[in-house]
């Protein structure tokens, strides 16, 4: 939810229980004023009327009003006492029913009894309430819209820098390797947002930074001791008194050293993707970097028995850099083999601007979505090293090409989308 | 032949040197970048192995001295930093090939060979083993005078053995010479033995005597008398 738009409902949840109440009480203070001053008119008449009786005026009945509703009539009760209430009276005048205070008094006086009856219509108390509400009304209405004009205005003006920063932050990309430039303000807290969130990236890109190198350095200083183990058993090989045992013990750590010079050397390669080392940026051909792959990977093909449909009937051009591309093809194309059957099935083509590789083999045992994540491979797969899916999807983010995964008809698919 | 080898590393300076010696090289060695400047400035080589990163400073200086005073030897560049950057630069500024580290030795023993062989221009440029003679300028093979059909990977395969004639050459570095950098991406080396298997009967037919054994494990070894 938006912060004004939270501003607004906190505002509401107080305001509207407050107006509420203020104009219950209004209302009611008002309403008894109205009452207080009409009876006390309604007093001052009767008052006016027992002075009448008593100076004998009154003669069996007596109108005190024009309009007949006030009045004075000698009666045969005997009691004394006033007697308040609200009545609906038809007015000939105004040819409606119109509300009426009334005071019944009853009084004696000079040996007879009497009912002082005297009206007065409440219509211009009700007339007054309305307008006093509308006002009262208007007034909150203009405050509720001046709150949220001025809310608004904050918003904009005051909470600026915020969005500003807010803005530059969405666009932060630690790989892209440059610092976010949060302009300075002159609000205070904002100021220290920015200046700590400024800390805090240098922080991390730095971190970041390190880590990287460290691992692109460790990856490097490994290849001169692995090139002394290579050499030697280089040398060692030519021994002429080599029993096979020995022979064997030499080849398997001749097998260890270079599966670990290819380690060092795909981390290296992310580790240069991540850098964003490969700048170079030509527009390639998809058909002629497969065919170069698959010819380069003719003796695989031809050893597993896997047969290959190349499919590329219509060619498809994309950007990147040349030697990322191969590396990309190759690896996929080698996924392809390395996980499918003897005997087994690759399929090449192209779909607008994807190009698709899949293939027969052994359903996933790993969940789909780690597929790309270093290190995560099939169990079966002991010469895998767990990383040529991770490089092909570094590469194709560093891009901003996108790779999906689908297994379809017993085949798995990677679908890398040029687009 | 005369070869410089500049690498600070003394169990590798060690190794290689003993490789090459037992090819019948003489090599000289330097591990740094003054020794090696020296060395280069005074002494005349056939083939000069630098790594880049040495103690004092950068292998490149030294292939761009090399470049400046005109130097006749071959250059290869060893490298544990396996940047196309750092290919390019070197061979850019003279050197002649681009070894990345680690490698195997009978790799780099082929390389120094044809290296050598391209430089000098005015020999022979083939390669007579008994019935065999390889001419390495138009990549043919002739045995007892008839030229044999051979696919490049066959006949790469062959250039290597005889390279390497009389050593054990390991199924792993066969793999590394025959696909380059991408070696490590095959699963097996059996299509070792299927290039192997069609090199040694086109030999054969042409009556050629079977040099290649099998040692058992590890790899084979071009045996010739």
């Amino acid at each position: 939810m938006k912060l004004i738009t939270k501003t607004i409902l906190y505002f509401l949840a107080v305001s509207i229980p407050l107006v509420a109440l203020c104009l219950f009480l209004g209302f009611h203070l008002v309403n008894k004023e109205l009452e207080d001053a009409t009876e006390e008119a309604l007093w001052k008449e009767k008052l006016n009327a027992e002075k009448l009786i008593e100076g004998g005026a009154v003669d069996f009945i007596l109108y005190l009003s024009t309009d007949s509703l006030s009045k004075v009539v000698e009666t045969t009760t005997v009691t004394t006492g006033d007697v308040y209430k609200d009545s609906v009276i038809y007015d000939r005048f105004e040819e409606e029913d119109l509300p009426y205070r009334i005071l019944e008094s009853n009084m004696s006086a000079n040996g007879k009894s009497y009912l002082i009856f005297i009206a007065r219509t409440t219509l211009e108390h009700d007339d007054l309430m309305e307008s006093l509400l509308k006002a009262f009304g208007l007034l909150l209405g203009f405050l509720l819209l001046t709150f949220f004009a001025l809310n608004w205005i904050l918003s904009k003006t005051l909470w600026k820098p915020f969005y500003k920063t807010l803005n530059e932050l969405k666009k932060y990309d630690l790989h892209a390797n440059t610092v976010v430039a949060l302009e300075s303000t002159s609000t205070k807290e904002f100021k220290q947002l920015n200046q700590s969130l400024n800390e805090m990236m240098e922080k991390i890109q730095s971190d970041f930074q390190q880590q990287k190198e460290f691992t692109e350095n460790a990856a490097h200083e490994m290849q001169t001791p692995l090139a002394v183990i290579k050499a030697n058993i280089g040398l060692l090989m030519q021994s002429p008194n080599l029993k096979q045992e020995e022979m064997e013990q030499l080849q398997s750590i001749d097998n260890t050293a270079r599966k670990m010079s290819s380690l060092n050397k795909a981390l290296i390669l992310l580790a240069k993707i991540e850098n964003n080392q490969f700048k170079e940026n030509v527009k390639l051909s998809a058909k002629e970097i497969v065919s170069k792959v698959l010819q380069h990977y003719e003796d695989a093909l031809s050893g597993k028995e896997i047969s290959v449909e190349n499919n590329i009937t219509t060619d498809i051009n994309f950007k990147l850099n040349p030697a990322l591309a191969d590396v990309l093809i190759t690896n996929l194309v080698q996924n392809a083999i390395r996980h499918n059957f003897k005997g087994g099935k690759i399929r090449i083509e192209t779909k607008v601007n994807s190009l698709i590789i899949s293939n027969t083999g052994e359903p996933l045992n790993i969940k789909a979505e780690d597929l790309f994540v270093r290190f995560k491979k099939n169990y079966a797969s002991k010469e895998s090293l767990g990383l040529g899916l991770s490089i092909v999807k570094s590469i194709v983010d560093s891009f901003d090409h996108t790779i999906g995964y689908t297994y379809e008809n017993n085949m798995h698919k990677f679908s890398v989308n040029f687009g | 032949m005369k070869i410089l080898l500049i690498e600070d590393e003394p169990e590798l300076r060690k190794s290689v040197k003993q490789y090459l010696y037992q090819e019948g090289f003489l090599v000289e060695s330097a591990n740094d970048y003054q020794s090696a400047s020296e060395k280069v400035n005074e002494y005349e080589y056939d083939c000069i192995l630098i790594d880049i990163t040495l103690p004092k400073g950068s292998g490149l200086d030294i292939v761009k001295q090399l470049k400046q005073k005109n130097s006749k030897a071959g250059v290869i560049i060893i490298s544990a930093k396996n940047s196309i950057d750092d290919k390019i630069t070197g061979l850019d500024l003279g050197a002649d090939d681009y070894l990345p580290k680690p490698f195997e030795l009978a790799e780099l023993n082929a390389r120094i060979k044809a290296l050598i062989r391209r430089r000098n221009f005015g020999g022979n440029t083939s390669i007579v083993v008994n019935e065999i003679i390889i001419s390495t300028d138009e990549r043919t093979v002739k045995v007892n005078n008839e030229l044999v059909q051979l696919t490049t990977k066959e006949y790469d395969l062959l250039l290597f053995f005889i390279s390497n004639k009389n050593r054990v050459v390991s199924k792993n570095s066969i793999a590394e010479h025959l696909l380059g950098d991408n070696s490590d991406q095959m699963d097996n080396h059996d299509f070792i033995y299927v290039h192997l298997r069609n090199l040694r009967k086109k030999l054969a037919e042409k009556g050629c005597e079977d040099y290649v054994q099998t040692i058992y494990g590890i790899g084979y070894n071009f045996k010739v008398s």
